[in-house]
């Protein structure tokens, strides 16, 4: 159960550097949308979990915000990536594509190669 | 980097809380009213719109609990918050917090104070001396089991013998006249070898110490060192100190230095004023032979090891020297041998006779922590059955068991900090009024304690363990609860807590066991004082007289005593009058010497001894001492009769297997002597000891120069004698001092006054014990009954009377009562067999205590219960 939570904060925090990295500065709900677009549902319920994330990472220094006005003009706060982040940004990527591909390619072993 | 980076944001968080809190509301409200909107674009209604939006947004609260978590630091805000919380009970129940921090703070500072006085005798055996554990006591033990001394020439010898010890140093302890002829003023000082300080690494306050060339030869240099107490309180601190002369003993000493504050000597708890070297002993002590007779054992050793050497070491060269003095001198050493010990083993002296007391007084009292801990938690345990509420609801509403526990652990151990601060102050208050010198008789004592590093510790750490043993039960219980039973659960079913009961049992078991143990502790101090001493101490008046620095020979001694006596006997009042080298019961004991018996061989290597009184005729008739054969001794001025001397029964039995005494003839190293009598055999050391063998000799055949006059009065008033023997006194010689006068009550008094403190102590902590105890269990039953009003009203509607209702409270709490004083009643007797196997049980005590402790314990149930059966049954069935 925790196992899970931890890994799904992991990849859900790269996301939301990977989309403010795409999108530029973004307030929480803007965040939301997009992961659920691409992602499908990891965020269709439980959008929430999301503002924990982004505590994190704004302590950590990867992010900042700052009140702004939303699209319908409201307050909202908007979150946009700093320096420090894009470099998280690049070395996870980097990091994660690196997983990716090991695990692909073990998916990709079938029991008769390695005889 | 980061995580050091993270801290401090959460720590500035966790202060800038509120703001927080706000920024995160309005953040979810505007995620909420976005999604709404696009719901709402979607074609829903409004009411559904946001309704899908906040399902979409998934557990505010749960979220809010990981933002929080994520943003300050939860362990410290949880912390702070139960500190809180935990003061906010406590203040809301002050009855209850005053007696629980009380009884802890005079647990917690009654444990604080023994240890630093145990700490004291075991740890600073030489007050003011850095290093005092390095140093070893030396001591010569003859084959009878005692430990008589070392002389002079035996310490010079050892001296050389015991290379192992870097330092090897002899003190003896003497009284002293200071002051001019007619006003002097008796103080108590030490002789000392020349290494004296040097060996014990003292800096003087002013001027210098005394140094070995001073101590090389006999009577080099009439110097003295006096203690900081007696510079500040006789020369006001003057440093012209130095220099001065004081007139010690009739003999002028010059001050040459002042020792360190806080240094009292060698001999704790005994406070010296005065030190002058060794040497001086024949003057000081009027011709004493101390320093050229080895038989003298007037010096006490202790000694430091060199670098590098063990004690081990130093007790094979030790047990080799005594080997070869036995060898060599057999008349002084022979069947000694010796013990090099650490100093807290001592085998004599005051701290030897304290330590087993306090050693007791000690164990008892952390009892009575424990009964005060299991006391606490059952008042603790009642409380938190009306909180199981509370507790519920914060458990529905997501608390950990975790948090339950710490927050119950919180409130404990705040009120256990709250008793240990009070408890430290109890301490402080308690050594400081330690130090406060007494006088014993004729010697100031002194224990310097005092609260430091190592007793504050011990008090923290029994705070902290009592906080940890009163929260253990209250917090297991409560974390247990089920929040649906919790919640369910109307107050008016009386929750039946075993847990509660069981701690009341065993609260009642333990104050058995101590009480018991403090009776029988009294009680054996009691019959010790009750002991027969096989004398008549009512009715005899005590006093000294001194005849050193008056250069007396034999004549001028005896013929003194006689005139003394003649004049003490014409007094209307005197019975009889007689004098006497040592009287029993003395808190240093009396001599015992070697000597041979005509008819006896000694089979087994060393010598025989006996304790030895040198008396006047009249002795015996003045104590009550019948004599079971033969004569009392010859008159004073009896120039014809041969020398004399009377034994006592046990000598009989076990030096002449029996046989007749009279006639025998006893050899010492003064002499020959022929037996005379037979006296009963009487106490001389102490109560209760085995019957010593002793031999009695005359006056008439060694007088001394010091004398313990033993006046028995007609009316029984002794008392009042005292100016009539001082003017006799004056009127024989105007200018000698009669010191140390007292009755012999008095005196026995003495000999059991450091028993005395750990029994004064019991005496007022056995009332204590039951009170808590009493305190404890009117805790529980009033709590439990309260719990119970509305049944009790129903019964009483119902037509039950007040006295049922009374009797069937009493009824069920006794019974746990006395199942807990049953177990501890086994317990304590199981403790005095094995304790005092050979002792019969005490059955007063065994009888006496349980029916004390049960008749009070009936009483703390009693009060509760009839309180709960006045009520008035309506009002009772509206509560709640």
């Amino acid at each position: 159960m925790k196992q899970k939570t931890d890994v799904l904060q992991g990849t859900l925090a790269l996301m939301v550097l990977k989309t403010l990295d795409v999108l530029g500065p973004l307030h929480g709900y803007g965040i939301a949308r997009r992961i659920e677009q691409i992602s499908g549902d990891v965020l269709a319920v439980n959008q929430g979990t999301l503002y924990p994330v982004l505590l994190r990472l704004e302590h950590e220094g990867a992010i900042a915000s700052e009140w702004g006005a939303s699209e319908n003009n409201r307050r909202a706060r908007f979150y946009r990536l700093t320096r420090e982040g894009r470099k998280q940004l690049q070395v996870e990527t980097q990091g994660w594509e690196q997983t990716a591909a090991i695990i692909e390619k073990f998916f990709a072993v079938k029991t008769g190669d390695l005889s | 980097m980061k995580s050091l980076k993270r801290f401090f944001k959460r720590l500035f968080n966790s202060a800038a809380r509120r703001i927080q809190e706000e920024r995160l509301r309005e953040e979810i409200a505007e995620h909420i009213a976005l999604q709404t909107e696009e719901n709402l674009r979607d074609g829903l209604s409004s009411v559904e719109a946001r309704r899908q939006a906040m399902l979409k947004f998934g557990g505010v609260e749960a979220m809010k609990q990981d933002y929080r978590a994520e943003r300050g630091l939860p362990f410290f805000e949880n912390l702070l918050g139960d500190l809180r919380n935990a003061l906010r009970t406590i203040s809301r129940m002050p009855g209850l917090a005053a007696v629980i921090i009380l009884s802890l703070a005079i647990g917690i500072g009654v444990n604080t104070t023994i240890l630093s006085w145990i700490q004291l005798i075991m740890l600073q055996p030489l007050p003011a001396v850095s290093g005092a554990l390095n140093f070893l006591v030396v001591e010569p033990r003859t084959d009878t089991g005692g430990y008589p001394g070392a002389s002079w020439l035996e310490y010079r010898a050892l001296q050389m013998q015991l290379p192992a010890l870097r330092d090897l140093v002899a003190f003896e302890m003497v009284p002293f006249n200071v002051g001019e002829k007619g006003q002097t003023e008796r103080t108590h000082g030490q002789l000392v070898s020349g290494n004296y300080f040097s060996a014990l690494g003292l800096k003087p306050a002013i001027g210098r110490f005394i140094r070995p060339e001073e101590v090389e030869r006999t009577g080099t240099e009439p110097v003295v060192v006096i203690s900081y107490d007696y510079w500040q309180t006789r020369f006001r601190g003057a440093p012209e100190v130095v220099g001065q002369k004081l007139r010690v003993n009739e003999h002028d000493l010059t001050v040459i230095g002042v020792a360190p504050r806080g240094f009292q000597g060698t001999m704790l708890p005994l406070k010296f004023e005065l030190w002058a070297p060794a040497t001086m002993t024949p003057a000081l002590l009027g011709g004493a032979r101390d320093l050229q007779d080895r038989t003298s054992r007037a010096f006490s050793l202790i000694g430091i090891l060199r670098l590098g050497a063990t004690r081990e070491e130093a007790q094979t060269e030790f047990s080799t020297a005594m080997t070869q003095h036995a060898r060599d001198y057999p008349e002084a050493s022979a069947g000694i041998t010796g013990e090099i010990l650490p100093f807290w083993k001592a085998p004599r002296g005051p701290q030897r006779m304290l330590m087993t007391g306090l050693a007791i007084l000690q164990g008892v009292m952390l009892l009575l922590l424990l009964a005060v801990c299991g006391n606490t938690a059952n008042l603790m345990l009642a409380r938190g059955s009306t909180r199981q509420r509370e507790m519920a609801v914060r458990v529905a509403l997501g608390a950990g068991r975790w948090r339950i526990v710490s927050l119950v652990l919180s409130e404990n151990m705040l009120l256990a900090l709250f008793g240990t601060g009070l408890g430290v102050a109890l301490a402080v208050w308690g050594t400081t009024a330690l130090r406060v010198a007494p006088m014993i008789g004729a010697f100031p004592i002194q224990f310097q304690t005092r609260v430091d590093g190592l007793t504050l510790a011990f008090a923290i750490l029994l705070g902290v363990a009592c906080g940890l043993i009163f929260s253990a039960a209250p917090a297991v219980h409560l974390a247990r609860l089920d929040p649906q039973e919790g919640l369910r659960e109307v107050s008016n079913t009386p929750p039946r807590s075993r847990a509660r009961k069981v701690l009341m049992a065993a609260e009642v078991g333990l104050a058995m066991v101590v009480l018991i143990a403090a009776a029988l502790f009294l009680q054996s101090f009691r019959s010790a004082r009750q002991t027969d001493p096989r004398f008549r101490p009512e009715g005899v008046l005590l006093a000294s007289y001194d005849l050193s620095g008056r250069n007396p020979n034999e004549a001028s001694e005896r013929e003194f005593a006689a005139r003394l006596l003649e004049r003490l006997r014409s007094l209307p009042d005197v019975e009889d009058a007689a004098i006497a080298t040592n009287v029993p019961l003395d808190l240093h004991g009396i001599p015992a010497r070697t000597f041979t018996v005509e008819g006896r061989v000694r089979t087994e290597p060393g010598q025989d001894r006996a304790t030895t009184n040198t008396v006047t005729p009249g002795y015996f008739k003045v104590m009550g001492i019948p004599l079971v054969e033969g004569n009392d001794f010859a008159e004073m001025r009896d120039k014809a009769a041969p020398a004399q001397a009377i034994v006592n029964e046990e000598f009989v039995r076990r030096y002449l297997n029996g046989a007749d005494a009279i006639g025998r003839r006893i050899q010492t190293r003064a002499g020959s002597f022929a037996i005379i009598g037979v006296a009963r055999n009487a106490v001389y050391n102490s109560f209760g000891e085995p019957p010593q063998p002793a031999v009695y000799f005359s006056y008439r055949d060694v007088p001394a120069m010091q004398g313990e006059l033993h006046l028995k009065t007609r009316s029984g008033n002794e008392t009042a004698l005292t100016s009539e023997a001082r003017a006799v006194l004056r009127d024989v010689d105007p200018m000698l001092p009669l010191y140390d006068v007292r009755t012999f009550p008095q005196h026995i008094e003495r000999n059991l006054y450091l028993r005395r403190i750990p029994a004064r102590m019991f005496v007022v902590l056995g009332p204590l014990l039951l009170g808590l105890a009493a305190i404890g269990i009117y805790a529980v039953v009033s709590y439990a009954v309260a719990r119970r009003t509305k049944e009790i009203g129903l019964r009483l509607a119902f037509g039950a009377t007040s006295g049922r209702v009374v009797l069937q409270i009493i009824r069920e709490n006794l019974g746990v009562i006395i199942w807990g004083t049953a177990i501890g009643w086994l317990l304590a007797l199981v403790i005095s067999l094995r304790a005092i196997p050979k002792g019969a049980v005490d059955v007063p005590v065994f009888i006496g205590v349980p029916a004390i402790l049960l008749s009070v314990a009936t009483l703390a149930c009693w009060i509760p219960a009839r309180r709960a059966s006045r009520i008035d049954p309506m009002a009772a069935l509206r509560h709640e």
